[in-house]
């Protein structure tokens, strides 16, 4: 969350040789098959909406050569999911210190110091300020708690979006006899306003949560939402607390005999989050939560690193519906090559967005709480 | 109207930009140490041949420069704007494969395929393009149009071009070699008349834009060894690239330095490569059934004789460069030693090699530079002229460092200017940085070079400041 110096921007950005070998997914891994892997550049076409383009268009910013936050500026820095796939193939390829989506996101933060905003963004800073979640909800709703050992962090989207997903986590944890509560003032952990570049809310909403946390003593965190996840082992400070996604917990859970979930016997794909992926490299969490409740994994063509973005990160879903949706619509188009409708994944955000595009999404703690 | 209005009206409002967000990422590359960053004027990304025609015609009655683009991947400059007002020709869009002939043995593409889009359909006929060692995303059509170094060179040689179209500065198409007579028989160099579609080959688009081309395919071999030879000297390897070249034993042979390529070639950074010789000779045996098999025991016995010693690698290093062959995607790692990379290539007989090298190394340290980043590689082409091969003298280099990059700046003006004394055959491209000494010294070639440019190009829009 500190801001970068010009010159360590200046110096990654001149160490991107331009192979452009991060649009692609892993070719020989793929048994040669050319399979795109940048939803931005694939969708919006122009050099700009590819990594190595992005970052000329930075460095003309910092060199004072772009200097008009025109709308077509806004649209470069902001039309990216920050899915990290870029950076995810970029480190195989060279040893040197670019992290595409950092550096993206410092972009943001730049434009967004200059007021170059999107109207949809600067919404949900002002929802965040007012009621402080990031839809603006103002019902309070209300989760049982059963003790001070783990802490759900439920999350914005969970809570008012996709509240399936947060019942489901709450009857796997009672099911399994885990001493949980939910924070009595859960504030938006920060995550969509630090992707879109506005720092000075999210350390707000950061300081107050932190407080929130230090008031209970808990050991651990668990989180259904992988954004927050990253945020809370990105940008809080250390608590003192293990941050775990509901995968990892569920999958401790069973092995200590505190969790007996049933068996679904069936097979379906699985669409990996780019925050639990990619930005936070749990691939295997999630896979074998699957296989304990006995769901076979069906692989997609492009998954773990080279997964396909669900199209709703970055601040995209609210700032480039459009974009949003043609991305989901690829996944979904891969989803049901696999013969299937129906997808698993771990993540409110995905689990919102690929719905939107058709295809009947479960998120993991729904699948382990259909199983007890 | 103004010129952006004409675009917007020939290619869409959608798909042209004058917008600095749009028009800066097409304004520095790799090479932007010697060729320094500028904003093309509008970026126009035409979806049909119709488009890049009209786009050129605009061009041309406005006396506006226009740079054809097609993956931008040619680390050398060459498409990074000198002139004011450039039209930067984003071609990518023309991105189908027309056909491949299984029994020609061909593909008729277009630019905005890559070396990728093109082998995983060529694959499906057991047959694979030649392949660079650039990033399988490069433009399959500007590599070879080029004129690149392949992986496969000795074996395949370097011109794999079968005949193009092309569309000039005017507007007009103009057809080459056999498609000449048909449109649909596109498979053979010569049409009638003189062969003058090599006098296009290898301009950095300043003779038109190319929009289809004919390539070979080569067969992919189920039966493939690949031998990495240690040697602590320059000289020794000398005897064994002569015979397995002259002899035609091999489809690739590479000599380079351990520490810089072999990550590349085996995909990894974590190795001890330091524990290894500090040259590498990197052979491909291919071919079918039993004669493989002979071929492969001669080569086994020249490597013997050698003196230089089959280095012990873990088989799935050795076999990552297999996959090389099928599409670079590990090559770029050369440019992770130190953010970027520096090198000068061109061709040249097999028998200067040492001295090339020698001669480059001392500069090298002289100027200020390390011996750790310095480095070549080398790869024959034919079993002919001399033993022709390709060379690179390699620098790795922070490009954020202003004192390395005065120092290669140096190092570069001396390494041309020697090499031109020593002896070369000729760059690997008319580049920035090499063309201009060279042109003082190819007399009244340049001048026809010139005019022949000039009578295709009269009002000189197709990427000027390039070659004059
Ligand atoms: C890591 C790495 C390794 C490499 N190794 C090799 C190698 O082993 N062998 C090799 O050959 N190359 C190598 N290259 C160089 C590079 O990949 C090629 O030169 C590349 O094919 C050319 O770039 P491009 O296809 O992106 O064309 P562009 O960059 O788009 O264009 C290159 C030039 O061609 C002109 N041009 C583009 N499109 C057209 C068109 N349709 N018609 C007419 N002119 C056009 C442009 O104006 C420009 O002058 C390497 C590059 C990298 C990054
Ligand atoms: S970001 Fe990395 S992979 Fe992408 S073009 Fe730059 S160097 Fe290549
Ligand atoms: S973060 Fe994702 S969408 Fe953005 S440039 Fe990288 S690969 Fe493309």
């Amino acid at each position: 969350m500190e801001k970068m110096s010009e010159d360590v921007v200046l110096r990654a950005i001149s160490h991107c040789f331009k192979c452009k070998l991060c649009a692609i997914a892993d070719f020989h891994g793929s048994d040669e098959k050319w399979l795109a892997l940048c939803p931005s550049g694939s969708y919006y076409g122009f050099n700009s909406f590819y990594s190595p383009g992005r970052f000329e268009v930075f460095r003309e910013i910092l060199s004072g050569e772009i200097d008009c936050g025109t709308e077509m500026l806004v649209k470069v820095a902001f039309g990216c999911q920050l899915c990290g796939a870029c950076y995810e193939r970029c480190k195989e390829v060279s040893k040197v210190e670019l992290d595409n989506a950092e550096l993206f996101e410092e972009l943001r933060s730049v434009l967004a110091e200059r007021g170059w905003l999107l109207d949809a963004h600067v919404r949900i800073r002002e929802d965040v300020e007012r009621t402080g979640n990031a839809y603006g909800a103002s019902e309070k709703l209300e989760y049982p708690s059963s003790g001070d050992e783990v802490i759900y962090f439920v999350g914005c989207t969970a809570r008012h979006r996709e509240r399936e997903i947060s019942e489901a986590m709450v009857r796997v944890l009672n099911a399994s006899g885990a001493r949980f509560t939910v924070l009595g003032d859960e504030w938006c952990c920060g995550s969509p306003l630090l992707r879109t570049g506005q720092r000075d809310v999210a350390s707000r909403l950061i300081a107050h949560n932190v407080e929130e946390i230090r008031g209970i003593g808990a050991e651990k965190m668990v989180f259904t939402c992988p954004g927050c996840l990253k945020t809370f082992k990105e940008s809080y400070s250390d608590l003192g607390v293990e941050l775990l996604h509901a995968s990892e917990y569920i999958n401790s859970l069973v092995s200590e005999g505190r969790l007996q979930p049933g068996k679904l016997k069936i097979a379906l794909p699985y669409h990996d989050p780019c925050h639990l992926g990619r930005h936070l490299g749990i691939y295997d969490a999630p896979r074998e939560t699957l296989e304990l409740i006995g769901v076979e994994v069906v692989e997609l063509s492009r998954n773990r690193g080279n997964a396909w973005c669900c199209g709703s990160g970055g601040g995209v879903k609210s700032g480039f519906p459009e974009f949003a949706t043609w991305t989901a619509d690829e996944r979904v188009g891969e989803i049901r090559e696999t013969g299937s409708d129906i997808v698993v994944s771990a993540c409110p955000f995905c689990k919102r967005n690929l719905e939107d595009s058709g295809v009947k999404v479960f998120d993991l703690a729904e699948l382990v709480s259909q199983t007890l | 109207m103004t010129i952006l209005e004409e675009l917007e009206r020939i290619v869409g409002r959608e798909n042209v930009s004058g917008d600095p967000a749009i028009t800066a990422a097409y304004s520095r590359d790799q090479h932007w140490t010697f060729v320094p960053p500028k904003n093309p004027a509008y970026v126009a990304r035409p979806g049909t041949k119709e488009e890049i025609r009209d786009v050129l015609m605009l061009a041309n009655r406005e006396n506006a420069p226009v740079i054809p683009w097609s993956t931008g991947i040619n680390i050398r400059g060459m498409t990074i704007p000198v002139a004011d007002g450039t039209i930067m020709l984003d071609v990518s869009r023309l991105d189908r494969i027309v056909e491949v002939n299984h029994g020609m043995m061909t593909a008729t593409i277009q630019p905005g395929v890559t070396f990728g889009m093109l082998v995983e359909e060529t694959k499906k006929h057991g047959l694979r393009p030649a392949f660079p060692d650039a990033p399988l995303t490069v433009s399959a059509v500007t590599n070879n149009y080029l004129r690149g170094i392949y992986q496969t060179a000795p074996r395949d040689g370097l011109d794999h071009i079968l005949s193009f179209e092309i569309i000039l500065p005017n507007g007009e198409t103009l057809q080459t070699g056999s498609r000449l007579l048909k449109r649909d028989l596109p498979y053979f160099r010569y049409g009638p008349g003189p062969e003058i579609a090599s006098l296009f080959i290898a301009g950095p688009g300043t003779w038109g834009v190319v929009t289809e081309l004919t390539l070979k395919l080569y067969r992919i071999f189920e039966h493939q060894k690949v031998y990495y030879v240690g040697f602590d000297d320059l000289e020794k390897p000398m005897g064994l690239l002569d015979r397995v070249n002259r002899e035609e034993l091999v489809s690739g042979c590479r000599f380079v330095d351990t520490i810089h390529w072999l990550p590349p070639y085996l995909g990894t950074f974590d190795y001890e490569y330091e524990t290894l010789p500090e040259f590498v000779v990197v052979l491909v045996v291919e071919n079918q059934d039993r004669i493989f098999q002979a071929q492969d025991h001669i080569v086994q016995t020249y490597i013997a004789e050698s003196g230089g010693k089959i280095l012990d690698l873990p088989q799935d290093l050795v076999d990552n460069l297999k996959c090389e062959m099928l599409g670079a995607e590990t090559s770029p790692m050369i440019f992770g030693f130190k953010g970027n990379f520096y090198c000068v290539g061109y061709y040249g007989p097999l028998n200067l090699l040492p001295q090339y090298y020698r001669d480059f190394k001392e500069n090298a340290l002289e100027i200020g530079f390390e011996a750790e980043d310095i480095s070549f590689y080398a790869n024959t082409i034919a079993r002919f002229h001399g033993q022709s091969t390709y060379y690179e003298l390699e620098i790795y280099f922070d490009s954020s460092d202003k004192r390395s990059v005065e120092m290669l700046r140096t190092l570069h003006a001396r390494t041309v200017a020697n090499l031109l004394e020593t002896g070369i055959y000729g760059w690997f491209r008319p580049y920035a940085g090499v063309i201009e000494p060279t042109l003082d010294r190819i007399g009244n070639f340049a001048d026809y070079w010139k005019k022949l440019q000039n009578f295709i190009d009269p009002n000189g829009i197709m990427n000027p400041g390039k070659l004059f």
